[in-house]
């Protein structure tokens, strides 16, 4: 099954933010840290990614900074440590809300 | 040499997009390209593949529209705008301003600037497919620190009498203009 941008609202903010964890990557990487990691469910365009990095930046979430590679200008963008504290908070309440629902559509026998 | 079809989207990005912003997606957009050629496709297929995965022009557009910090900081100056126009309407009314030796032509152009600004705001909250109309938040955000800054300034040296509403007014102003000072900064490199 694949996700569409309409399905993932609400969660994108906490995925970009989780495919930052491991380190800095530019716009394509986190797409395609996005798309491997979920086994290509989350397949969003490309170019819709580089507006949800910006407005995570002006939330000061990530901090984007640009870089030259290959004869091409390239925005990185990291963690800041408001990113972290609200990855990890983000990440809790999935769990608490993950672990609920689970309850209700997998009871225990 | 890189396919026509790239050319003519990025030509659009640059169109139609802040320079920063539309650097920024073109170089995803040719990587994206890149992948396809290095996979094995020809220069035709690797361009529309890399299109259909980059979305089309318009969407991206739209997407860098609907999230640009000019707007959210357009609707925020609209949103608190009631609130400080309910505080300066009481603090004017009760402080009789009309009969404050204030030139007609100082009215009329508060006013008219006001309503300038206000038009700005609205266009820019408002834009879903132009982020040139975006633009507009940053020169009606400048207008009403120049506005909540001339009122304040004249509630504290022309106001004859200085009442707790007028001081609420001014407080309001007052927050507007360290809010909008913080803002605009941001909004003139976006």
């Amino acid at each position: 099954m694949r996700a569409d941008a309409q399905a993932l609202k609400g969660h994108l903010d906490t995925l970009l933010l989780a495919s930052l964890e491991g380190g800095p990557r530019h716009g394509y990487a986190v797409k395609e840290a996005l798309r491997s990691g979920s086994g290509a469910r989350f397949d969003l365009p490309t170019g819709t990614i580089y507006p949800a990095l910006r407005r995570l930046e002006a939330a000061g979430l990530v901090a984007g900074t640009w870089a030259e590679a290959g004869g091409r200008r390239r925005r990185i963008y990291e963690l800041t440590p408001a990113g972290r504290r609200r990855l990890a908070g983000d990440r809790a309440a999935w769990r608490d809300f993950a672990s609920a629902v689970t309850a209700i559509l997998e009871p225990a026998p | 040499m890189t396919s026509p079809l790239i050319t003519r989207y990025v030509s659009g990005l640059h169109r139609r997009l802040p320079a920063a912003l539309a650097e920024e997606a073109a170089a995803g957009l040719l990587e994206t390209y890149e992948h396809h050629l290095a996979a094995g496709a020809g220069d035709h297929d690797a361009a529309r593949a890399a299109l259909a995965e980059f979305g089309d022009l318009a969407t991206v557009v739209d997407e860098f529209t609907r999230q640009a910090p000019g707007r959210r900081a357009a609707r925020l100056l609209l949103a608190t705008g009631p609130v400080a126009g309910v505080c300066w309407a009481a603090a004017l009314v009760i402080g009789r301003a009309w009969t404050w030796p204030v030139p007609a032509t100082i009215r009329l152009g508060f006013g008219a600037a006001l309503l300038l600004a206000v038009v700005g705001l609205a266009a820019a909250a408002t834009s879903r497919h132009s982020y040139r109309r975006i633009r507009l938040a940053w020169i009606a955000g400048l207008i009403i620190l120049a506005l909540d800054a001339t009122a304040v300034t004249a509630v504290l040296f022309a106001a004859p009498d200085r009442t707790w509403v007028l001081s609420l007014a001014a407080a309001v102003s007052l927050g507007r203009i360290a809010v909008t000072a913080r803002t605009l900064p941001r909004l003139a490199t976006r």
